[in-house]
């Protein structure tokens, strides 16, 4: 099987799984057992994670805030801020297409009498400043805006969006799951409040993951695991100290990595999808085209179900414009204007470290027998004759 | 969604896809539509009242595949009294069709009775 979905997940890297290797039965100890070297040694090695971390999203180390993956770090962020938010700051602006880890904590949100902006988007995906303007006031706690879509792939104006909420006092948190080691990610630089990230995504550990919070912002945050003063009181429980090894290590793997990886995976991704248009046809991409997850594909193919489709994609690994293995289209797809059985038949492709010319080839033969076999099945345009139910 | 080995396999291997030459024997019937998800076309031949031939089109998710094709394995080698013996909560336990899919049964039969009608009235035409 040819795995082709990296935005679901990717493999641990073998570096990756060796650096994590003594810290199961060897360096064992709880970083916050301060009275022995067991507790320092693994103690050091988080810390060292975490400045291999800060330096692939161009925090400090002190920004960085360890969890238990990006789900729990979007909770962290929409949560904490709306519970330490003043109380004549009661809105939050987000994009229709987040992530339901976003969505979810935003809708809770409304249930205690926060008003919600739910931004929509044009047919491309990348939402206009515009918009987020006429949306901000000075009564916005808080504008979440993921940084690079996990469906489509497309790459939102960050940097503007801060420009904007940041006039209206309003902080900024930015899922930024999928961009971290396949595009420069400068949390800086982009001047955002907070960012969530996850190490499954950068072949690193699942079960990990990170939110940065910008030094100064940390006092507007209010802590949602607490009981324990781990991450500067920020987020109490054990550290998974292995899993923080590997996030750590992966970062520092992908670092060294991400300009040449980018271009590679777009050469792979432009081959895929010319090999898909001339050999499968009538196939239509969802989204902008640029700017773009370097790896990923995203398309509509004409005349199959996608249900079907994907059940006959048994040599490759993708995903669908279904939400997981339901029938319900994806609520992004939708909202970037697809109907909603060519959401159903939309597939999704990550292409990743592991991606080669040949996998590609290959998939595009396998998508072409496939749709091929769909197509063939189904009726062409109106029978001459015949009874009509 | 979970189907069963019965839908898998004639999603996979699906037997009796085609047509028929149009021809006074034959007859067509189509129920559902592209709009609808689900779109279902049934050719039969009839020779001295029995079915001899059977072949569908279908556009529409893996459970209308199989039903489809399920209901054309049933009706080929039938006389058009048995073909009246097909019907959907027969498909519907055959595939073990999952709750939302059990619609499908019912598009691939209304195509067959269609069809199986347009034959009879065809060759009440000629006789």
């Amino acid at each position: 099987m040819i795995y082709l979905d990296h935005h679901a997940t990717t493999p641990v890297d073998p570096r990756v799984f060796e650096a994590m290797r003594p810290y199961f039965t060897e360096v064992f100890g709880n970083a916050s057992s301060r009275t022995h070297r067991a507790g320092w040694q693994a103690h050091d090695a988080v810390e060292k994670a975490r400045k291999q971390a800060a330096a692939l999203m161009g925090a400090d180390a002190r920004e960085v805030i360890f969890t238990s993956g990006a789900t729990e770090a979007n909770h962290l962020a929409i949560a904490g801020v709306a519970a330490a938010a003043p109380p004549d700051r009661r809105h939050v602006v987000t994009l229709v297409t987040e992530h339901k880890s976003v969505l979810a904590p935003v809708a809770r949100l409304v249930e205690s009498g926060w008003q919600v902006t739910e931004l929509a988007v044009p047919p491309g995906g990348i939402v206009e400043a515009g918009a987020v303007a006429a949306a901000v006031g000075p009564q916005t706690a808080l504008v979440t805006a993921m940084l690079a879509h996990n469906e489509i792939g497309v790459v939102q104006p960050l940097a503007e969006i801060v420009h904007i909420a940041h006039a209206h006092g309003a902080l900024v948190h930015t899922d930024a799951v999928q961009a971290l080691g396949k595009l420069p990610v400068d949390v800086h630089a982009l001047g955002v409040d907070l960012a969530s990230f996850s190490a499954h995504k950068l072949y690193g550990p699942k079960g990990v993951g990170a939110l940065f919070v910008r030094r100064g912002v940390e006092k507007r945050v209010r802590p949602v695991v607490t009981g324990g003063e781990q991450e500067r009181g920020l987020r109490g429980g054990t550290l998974n100290v292995p899993g923080i090894v590997g996030f750590g290590a992966a970062c520092a793997v992908a670092s060294g990595e991400i300009a040449d990886e980018a271009a590679r995976l777009e050469g792979l991704r432009d081959r895929l999808w010319a090999g898909l248009r001339e050999r499968v046809g009538e196939v239509s991409l969802n989204g902008a085209m640029a700017p773009r997850l370097p790896g990923n594909l995203n398309v509509h193919v004409a005349g199959v179900e996608g249900e079907t489709l994907l059940l006959g994609l048994t040599e490759i690994a993708v995903s669908s414009g279904a939400a997981c293995l339901s029938a319900e289209p994806s609520h992004a797809l939708l909202a970037l204007g697809l109907p909603r059985d060519a959401a159903l038949s939309s597939l999704r492709f990550g292409l990743g470290r592991g991606t080669t010319a040949e996998d590609v080839d290959q998939a595009v033969t396998h998508v072409a027998e496939v749709v091929g076999h769909l197509r063939a099945m189904a009726p062409a345009a109106r029978a001459s004759a015949g009874v009509r139910g | 969604m979970a189907y069963s080995a019965a839908v898998l396999d004639r999603v996979r291997n699906p037997q009796r896809v085609g047509v028929l030459p149009d021809a006074p024997e034959v007859g067509t019937g189509e129920a559902g539509s592209m709009d609808a998800g689900t779109f279902a076309r049934i050719q039969v031949r009839v020779e001295q009242g029995r079915i001899v031939a059977a072949r569908f089109k279908v556009f529409g998710c893996s459970a209308a595949i199989a039903a489809t094709g399920l209901v054309a394995e049933w009706l080929e080698g039938a006389s058009l009294a048995e073909a009246g013996l097909v019907t959907p909560e027969r498909v519907v336990q055959h595939l073990q069709l999952p709750e939302e899919r059990v619609h499908v049964a019912a598009v691939a039969v209304d195509a067959a009775r269609h069809a199986v009608r347009d034959a009879g009235e065809k060759a009440g035409r000629t006789s």
